[in-house]
């Protein structure tokens, strides 16, 4: 009796100080309420299903098992054969009640008489919009194909900015708006009727129709928003997301400072979510600083172009703190160089590049009026004027699923997710391509976590 | 700080429970010194459960994933009335909660990353009501607390190194009446029909460079309603096994299930 109250006395030492370690343990820096963003407030929106057929798994054993061994094999699974693809001799079994399609997996991929074991997956319709041209958009889905222009030379394989990958998680939501600052947007344009917020804002005309006259701001719009999915012309990168457009560049593309910052504000003060500046200055200014600063203060990413000289990065992208600054690649992950563009442009370096999108023969829109009445309203365009409408379509498709993200955090999401194409040349963050070529897929798409730290 | 409260509330519980019990064994004791002496067990055991949870995603639409553990505990059981029984446990659990997708964080991550351990402590309560000829029903309730441990994982892919820490804490509580059958002199098989409880919380916190965020998902079991089977049978007169296979039917069929093995000492 004694022995049995020293252990009873023991085991309530025991609970005591198991409790007491609990009371003690020290807060952590979460539990102390700062240093920690809380990003809890709104649940974000997803297209969603499983991965791979519950229940079932596809199974190919070694070619050496007669089938009366591989029948044992599968008994001692307790599974059974729901299926044999006999050409390829793939066996689709069931997955024995209270297991896990992983766990069987893993069990039978370690089974020496098994060549592979693997899920089910489900196949289905890769978000493919059908729109006829989305062929020639290397930028969004490169196959390696020849994307149309005579003599062209073939793209590589997965060059792109992941864009099918991206739109499995989200297409975009309607209340995000794309500002275009730039020559203005033909809102009759076919690809984009429906896709303009409202007439805009004209600052070279001071009046309230942002209808472009020269092509630039039309072929940015289709890039970041065209109608997608619609049975007609091209897919844009944000194909739920709205057009604000802005004329701040007259008929003959150029501008002021005065009215690009007059843009920029009326903007941010007029919902836009993304900012979208295919523009640029080989000199900076304050004026254009300070309006970069607000729209960052007022949480609006501002994407702005590098520039295509070969130069120094134009402003305001050169605004690092506010703006994201878009070098532009090609159909093989490269940087635009003038020995690769036939001479013809050079995408801008320097420390403020912070990441890159296909610039060079891309699809787009161009105004219903540019090729003549009646004709194909759609052009090829090249320079970092195009992969900028890349990257704010990406924005505006971040800023859709999680709308709680400050600018702050959408650009960082860009930079980080970004693939390091030149890791070769430049590992790293460089100042040719900064982070990488944009990647829809690791920016929008949940990242599978394996590895312990 | 919320966290922090509710942990602070689950000890109190815990405490006054262990108070409780410590006062009741000790008075018990006392009222028997001049009677019989206090009945104590030690159990050791070992738990697993597979349990479907779901948990609010995208839009509040409900989402599932699995949630199985393993658990090793220490019980040490003491009659404190005739025919009333508490236990106390302590032990150690790794839960695997595969396929959870936090989708709230700045870098949206799915784990796939194995068990986690945790501390588990808890508490059983248990009636006798009836005993007619062989058959004897009782009433069950228990309570078991999982205190995941903090655990940091690398974010893959990234230009940047970034990593999130995932910390998990699951509770589970059952209740409901036991039919033991007890005709034969060793085996005694017993038969259960319960309610069980199992929800909890899985705190991430991200950190990519300057980018930081948090989600809090919340989780708990579809299956509410186990049917289980088990069996004590007596090695000798100090030292039992018991074993028990429970089952949760469920809309989707039965994808749920639990099993345990109990070695009981009595001193």
């Amino acid at each position: 009796m004694k022995t049995e109250k020293i252990w009873f006395i023991f085991f309530m030492i025991l609970v005591f100080s198991f409790s007491w370690s609990f009371v003690h343990s020290k807060p952590t820096e979460n539990d102390q309420g700062e240093n920690t963003i809380t990003l809890n407030k709104i649940p974000p929106f997803r297209f969603g299903g499983p991965l791979y057929a519950p229940g079932e798994i596809l199974v190919k054993f070694k070619p050496s098992l007669s089938e009366q061994k591989i029948e044992s094999i599968i008994a001692t699974y307790k599974s059974r054969k729901l299926r044999r693809i006999p050409r390829i001799d793939v066996h689709k079994l069931q997955v024995p009640e209270g297991m896990e399609v992983r766990e069987m997996v893993s069990l039978m991929s370690q089974d020496p008489d098994v060549e592979y074991a693997e899920a089910n997956y489900i196949v289905h319709i890769a978000v493919t919009p059908n729109d006829p041209l989305f062929i020639y958009q290397y930028a969004l889905s490169n196959s390696g194909q020849d994307i149309g222009v005579p003599g062209s030379p073939q793209g590589k394989l997965r060059a792109d900015i992941k864009a099918a990958e991206g739109w499995e998680e989200t297409k975009g939501e309607e209340a995000i708006i794309i500002a275009v600052i730039d020559t203005g947007v033909d809102m009759l344009h076919p690809d984009l009727v429906g896709k303009i917020l409202s007439g805009g804002r004209d600052f070279v005309n001071d009046d309230d129709d942002a209808t472009d006259d020269h092509y630039h701001g039309t072929l940015v719009a289709g890039v970041a928003a065209a109608n997608t999915d619609n049975n007609e012309g091209m897919a844009g990168v944000a194909w739920n997301c709205k057009i604000l457009p802005i004329k701040v560049l007259d008929a003959e593309g150029e501008g002021y400072s005065d009215d690009l910052a007059e843009g920029i504000i009326w903007a941010v003060d007029n919902g836009a979510n993304v900012i979208n500046l295919s523009l640029g200055a080989e000199e900076g200014n304050q004026t254009i600083e300070d309006a970069v600063r607000y729209a960052y203060e007022g949480d609006v990413v501002v994407v702005a172009v590098t520039g295509n000289e070969g130069g120094s990065v134009l402003y305001p992208a050169a605004y690092d703190a506010y703006c994201l600054a878009v070098a532009g690649t090609n159909n093989v992950d490269e940087r635009v160089t003038f020995s690769n563009s036939g001479g013809v442009w050079e995408s801008n370096y320097g420390p403020e590049v912070d990441v890159a999108a296909p610039g060079e023969d891309i699809l787009s829109t161009v105004p219903t009026w540019f090729w003549g009445s009646g004709s194909f309203p759609y052009a090829y365009g090249g320079g970092t004027s195009m992969a900028a409408p890349h990257v704010a379509g990406l924005a505006a498709l971040l800023k859709s699923i999680k709308p709680w993200l400050s600018a702050g955090d959408i650009m960082d999401i860009i930079r980080f997710s970004a693939d390091d194409v030149n890791s070769i040349e430049n590992p790293g963050k460089d100042e040719f391509l900064g982070y990488g070529r944009i990647s829809m897929e690791k920016a929008l798409v949940p990242l599978i976590i394996t590895s312990s730290k | 700080m919320e966290v922090w409260m509710k942990r602070c509330l689950y000890l109190v519980m815990i405490l006054t429970f262990t108070l409780n019990l410590t006062f009741l064994s000790f008075a018990q004791a006392e009222i028997e010194e001049a009677g019989p002496s206090i009945n104590l067990k030690s159990v050791l055991g070992f738990e697993f459960f597979s349990r479907t949870v779901g948990w609010k995603g995208d839009n509040e639409n409900t989402y599932t994933s699995k949630l199985k553990s393993y658990l090793f505990t220490l019980k040490m059981d003491i009659e404190i009335q005739r025919g009333l029984f508490l236990d106390l446990l302590l032990g150690y659990s790794s839960s695997n909660y595969a396929e959870m997708t936090f989708r709230e964080l700045p870098f949206s991550v799915e784990l796939d990353v194995g068990g986690i351990g945790g501390y588990l402590i808890g508490g059983e309560i248990k009636k006798d009501l009836i005993s007619k000829e062989n058959f004897e029903i009782a009433l069950l309730g228990r309570f078991t607390f999982c205190l995941g441990l903090k655990k940091q994982w690398d974010i893959p892919g990234l230009a940047v190194t970034g990593e999130v820490e995932g910390n998990p804490t699951w509770m589970q509580v059952v209740a409901g009446p036991v039919l033991t059958y007890q005709r034969h002199n060793r085996l005694s098989p017993y038969l259960s029909l319960s309610f069980n409880y199992l929800w909890g919380s899985f705190d991430m916190d991200e950190t990519v460079q300057t980018l930081r965020g948090n989600e809090k998902k919340k989780f708990s079991t579809e299956a509410l309603i186990p049917i289980s089977l088990g069996a004590i049978y007596a090695l000798k007169d100090s030292i039992s096994l018991k074993g028990e296979f429970s089952v949760f039917p469920h809309k989707g069929g039965i994808e749920d299930f639990a099993f345990m093995i109990n070695v009981v000492y009595a001193f």
